[in-house]
């Protein structure tokens, strides 16, 4: 019963934990899955920090207390926001960049990668193209749903305030352009089969730009009847599929943003690469034609002869990829020049330019000044300034080179790497002195964050791994070694009752039988008339085997009963053989054990004692002598018995003429062990057998020492 | 029950040369039933964007891939991977130098018709004489070559009175084709008519003429659809367009009958069709401008 009541409190108290444990995820779960989690959430990006953001394209970076995008990828996203975020308003200021393209805001937004509309969510955004405000729906694919005017049109380079809600199924955008009596557009739909929940995203197409200001709070009825104000909602539902829609880049408009009239046939252009050629002493005036490489923190052009730095003293925001016409004051340097107080004059957008891939020995000659690369090394470390720009150190064969990347979005980046992995920059070459302090040969400007590629991780074989994993080694040694140590005892201790046992049964059979037989004898001896001599006779003898037969039954038990772990050794054991063999006579017998004895197999032992036993026999029976030592020696190795006497003395000759002599060196031979006997008429006799316990160098003598030393004392303790 | 998913991979996405594939490939799918993953790099010139969305698709073991190479040769391997992994593949748009055998099926732009066409376009316009100039000849773009040669092939037989008086090369940039363009109509102030051969050309070309105010007086044909509103107003004649939309459709049935066991046509071709401001309501040609559904 108790028993059973101690299982059903065990029960009880399982169940309790498993509930316990069960809650608390659930309510972990809840919690974190909270539709409401983290709002209201604001990012007004002014102490530089976006590490909850995560970019899918495009070039982004903290700009003036705003997150800018200057590249003119179509579809550049950069997301945020808790995937269980269902009812709420998502609003900013915005800004275009370019002059032909989109750029706003996505809410309920899910499973994001690189691509045009290669996200889940709802979009609304500014676009130039047609001067609309436009609101749709991006499943991987997009379907356009309200496409609404602006009023006075959608402008690049100004701000606009946008704001996007959902509540239900219900979806409204709505743009206010604060200029020109600050107009509000709306445009709203209710999606019958519409998305759930999902976090927010910036996103452009073709024209990049900056937001501001980026506000996220819970929405509610009165907030969605607010932005509607009266106007009503269009119904989407799912029997009006996207691929029934109509396409929004379809729409015919053209492209406004090819700036006017520049008249490329009377402008002499030079290749960017005979700017260095320029030696005059006098100011050079050039006139040079190419692509923006970088436009922070310094503008960088390239042509397909080079790149040089230019210094503009004014110029249109240029983003990376526009084609320019730069004039300017050359200023030629050691390995590169620049264009001064130039004049820079945008022609188009064009694809952005390839990185020309070099090794850093190659990029380190100045050979690729001022152009854009793509360099591969290996990490070793990161430094921050307090300006906020991040520099990232790179070994790369026998060179080294930095990195430098310009925004808090570097910050997280350079959390992220880790030491020793090998990346690939993109980036311009800068070798000027005023860039590299003459640190390293070279440094990249990279233009964003997203120009950092992780090619392979850090090499595992580290030194803190080696220790680890040596360590590691060592545990599980050592709870090999326990777990052995811990069998091996257990093994021990059921031999040694088993033996007991057999004592007992023993002890309760065979003993008793021969005590009883002798008594039998006795008393027929004892009936026997006295003129039979010859039976008499008989009959002794047959009394002393019984006896003798007797004793070496109760010999037997007495050394079954001894192996226990607990108990003494052989010294002891053949002490107590030797006293009971003289029966009380004057003989001195000193036994004296050395070492541990529990080290010696249990059958080395039996072997010995009987050797010991013999030994012993034929000192009490031939030797007659005053004094018997009896010497064990346990030692890591061997383990040494040796009975002495002195006595008469043993005449060598005589080795082998008689049984026991041979049947003891027979026994040695059994366990591997040596004998040697030494003495002279006269002079005594020792009987020595040394047996070896295991063979030097097997594994479990190195375990066995391992053990020593770990225990601080010896595998075999020395007691003598 | 998940539905099994096939990946289709445009040259690029949100524009409206694709945008119609992957409605004809959704319409396709919803009838054989598929699920749709689409995407592509965000600029036709990224073939290492495309090289590494193939790779993806092969690692997460979708049950085809229709691909509209950005590049011909840089995409081989791709393929030949996606077809050693046993994963079926079409082709869209402009052919790959490999075989259409085994799992792999071709749905392509039927090119030489489009040069036909707008040569046989031309010399209606111009009544079988004047001169032309070609622009945006890209050799990148595969099948833009087929185009030119089969313009001028139909040219020489049937109008031999009309004149290609230069020929442009192009590339992917609006700007470049609108310069290029400019020069040509410096170069030559009485030329009758241009045809451009890719959409950036047509841009491009259209942009020109717009500001030498010659819109309409030079006669503008272009290829693949994506400016509607010069068409309704007569400043471009008339556009080549590609049916992306019956390549997606024809694509993903191609995908079903090859799941199916059923035998599958290696090779298809779909014919471009010409759009001009007489037919634009036509519902053929909305639909291939992704306007409608099929």
């Amino acid at each position: 019963m108790p028993r059973r009541i101690q299982v059903g409190r065990l029960i009880l108290i399982a169940v309790a934990v498993c509930s316990f444990v069960g809650l608390g995820t659930a309510a972990t779960l809840l919690y974190l899955q909270r539709p409401t989690r983290g709002l209201p959430y604001s990012d007004s990006f002014a102490e530089g920090k976006s590490d909850e953001w995560k970019a899918f394209g495009g070039t982004w970076s903290v700009y003036d207390g705003g997150m800018r995008n200057d590249s003119d990828e179509r579809g550049a996203k950069l997301m945020t926001g808790s995937r269980y975020w269902t009812d709420y308003v998502l609003e900013a200021d915005v800004k275009l960049l370019g002059e032909d393209g989109d750029a706003g805001l996505v809410i309920r937004a899910s499973d994001a990668e690189e691509g045009v509309d290669s996200y889940s969510g709802y979009y609304a955004g500014l676009r130039t193209r047609d001067n609309r405000l436009t609101l749709g729906l991006a499943d991987h694919g997009w379907q356009g749903y309200e496409d609404e005017p602006i009023p006075h049109g959608v402008q690049a380079f100004q701000w606009y305030h946008l704001k996007l809600l959902a509540y239900g199924c219900n979806v409204v955008a709505s743009a206010t352009f604060p200029l020109q009596g600050g107009q509000t557009t709306t445009a709203a739909v209710r999606d019958r089969d519409c998305l759930k929940a999902g976090g927010i995203g910036l996103r452009s197409y073709s024209s990049g730009g900056i937001w501001r200001n980026v506000r996220v709070r819970s929405a509610t009825a009165a907030d969605l009847q607010s932005m509607l104000a009266g106007q009503a909602v269009r119904d989407i539902t799912s029997d009006q599929p996207y691929w029934n829609g109509t396409s929004i880049f379809g729409s015919g408009s053209l492209p406004s943003h090819v700036n006017a009239e520049p008249n490329l046939a009377q402008t002499v252009v030079q290749p960017i690469g005979s700017l260095r050629m320029v030696t005059s002493s006098r100011p050079v005036v050039a006139t040079i034609r190419g692509v923006v490489s970088l436009s922070s923190p310094a503008l960088y052009v390239q042509d397909s002869t080079g790149g040089v730095a230019v210094v503009a003293d004014a110029g249109p925001p240029l983003k990376v990829g526009d084609e320019v016409l730069v004039t300017g004051q050359v200023k030629a340097r050691d390995y590169s020049a620049t264009l001064d107080h130039a004049v820079v004059q945008l022609l188009w957008t064009r694809t952005p330019v390839a990185p020309v891939s070099v090794t850093p020995e190659q990029a380190a000659t100045g050979s690729y000044a001022a152009m854009f690369v793509e360099v591969e090394g290996t990490f070793t470390g990161a430094t921050r300034t307090p300006q906020g720009t991040s520099v990232l150190n790179v070994v790369a064969g026998e060179q080294a080179f930095r990195a430098v990347v310009e925004n808090s979005r570097a910050a997280v980046l350079s959390r992220a790497l880790k030491r020793g992995s090998r990346l690939r920059f993109r980036g311009v070459c800068v070798v000027d002195p005023a860039q590299t302090h003459s640190l390293t040969p070279f440094v990249l400007l990279l233009p964003s964050a997203g120009d950092v590629e992780v090619v392979a991780g850090p090499p595992w074989w580290n030194t803190r791994h080696i220790v680890i994993s040596g360590f590691a080694v060592l545990l599980l040694a050592f709870i090999a070694l326990l777990i052995y140590s811990t069998v091996e005892k257990w093994r021990l201790k059921a031999v040694a009752e088993e033996r007991e046992l057999l004592a007992h049964e023993m002890h309760d059979t065979l003993a008793q039988s021969f005590a009883g037989l002798g008594f039998q004898l006795q008393a027929i001896r004892n009936r026997m008339p006295a003129n039979m001599p010859h039976v008499q006779e008989q009959l002794e003898l047959a009394c002393d085997l019984v006896r003798h037969s007797h004793e070496e039954a109760r010999r037997q038990i007495m050394m079954l009963r001894a192996e226990s772990p607990e108990t003494a050794g052989l010294a002891p054991l053949l002490e107590s053989c030797a006293r009971h063999m003289l029966q009380g006579g004057d003989v001195l017998v000193e036994a004296r054990q050395e070492g541990d004895p529990r080290a010696v197999p249990l059958r080395v032992k039996d072997t010995l004692f009987r050797i010991g036993q013999e030994a012993v026999a034929n000192a009490v029976r031939h030797a007659r002598p005053s004094e018997i030592r009896i010497l064990a020696r346990c030692s890591d190795h061997t383990v040494a018995l040796v009975i002495e006497d002195n006595g008469r003395g043993f005449e060598q000759s005589r080795e082998g003429k008689g049984f026991g002599v041979r049947g003891m060196r027979r026994r040695a031979a059994t366990i591997g062990g040596t004998m040697t006997i030494a003495g002279s008429p006269g002079e005594g006799t020792r009987v020595m057998v040394t047996v070896p316990l295991r063979r030097p160098g097997t594994l479990s003598i190195w375990t066995g020492v391992l053990w020593k030393r770990m225990r601080g004392r010896g595998f075999y303790e020395q007691t003598g | 029950m998940d539905l099994p998913a096939v990946a289709v991979i445009p040259r690029t996405t949100g524009i409206s040369l694709w945008e119609p594939e992957h409605a004809g490939a959704e319409v396709a799918a919803h009838q054989h039933g598929f699920r749709v993953y689409w995407n592509a790099p965000t600029r036709e010139d990224d073939v290492q964007g495309q090289v590494e969305l193939v790779d993806r698709v092969i690692d997460q073991r979708y049950a085809g891939l229709v691909l509209a190479p950005d590049q011909t040769l840089a995409l081989m391997t791709p393929v030949r991977r996606a077809l050693s992994k046993n994963i079926p593949v079409v082709i869209v748009g402009s052919p790959l130098p490999l075989e259409p055998a085994g799992k792999l099926t071709y749905v392509l732009s039927d090119d030489t018709a489009a040069g036909h066409m707008a040569a046989e376009r031309m010399g209606k316009i111009l009544n079988g004489k004047g001169t032309v100039a070609i622009l945006g000849i890209d050799p990148d773009i595969a099948g833009v070559l087929e185009r030119v040669r089969s313009f001028e092939k139909t040219l020489a037989e049937e109008y031999p009175g009309i004149e290609v008086k230069e020929k442009r090369p192009g590339l992917f940039s609006v700007p470049y084709e609108q310069q290029s363009a400019k020069e040509v109509l410096e170069t030559h102030p009485h030329l009758s008519a241009i045809l451009a051969v890719t959409t950036d050309a047509t841009r491009g070309a259209y942009s020109a003429l717009v500001e030498a105010r010659r819109a309409g007086a030079v006669k503008l044909v272009g290829c693949d659809q994506d400016l509607l509103t010069p068409l309704m107003t007569g400043e471009i004649d008339s556009v080549v367009a590609e049916d992306t939309y019956e390549m997606g459709y024809r694509a993903i049935e191609a995908l079903a009958d090859e799941r199916a066991g059923r035998p599958v046509p290696r090779l298809i071709r779909c014919a471009p069709h010409l759009v001009t401001k007489e037919n634009l309501e036509r519902p053929e040609i909305r639909r291939i401008l992704g306007l409608v559904g099929r």
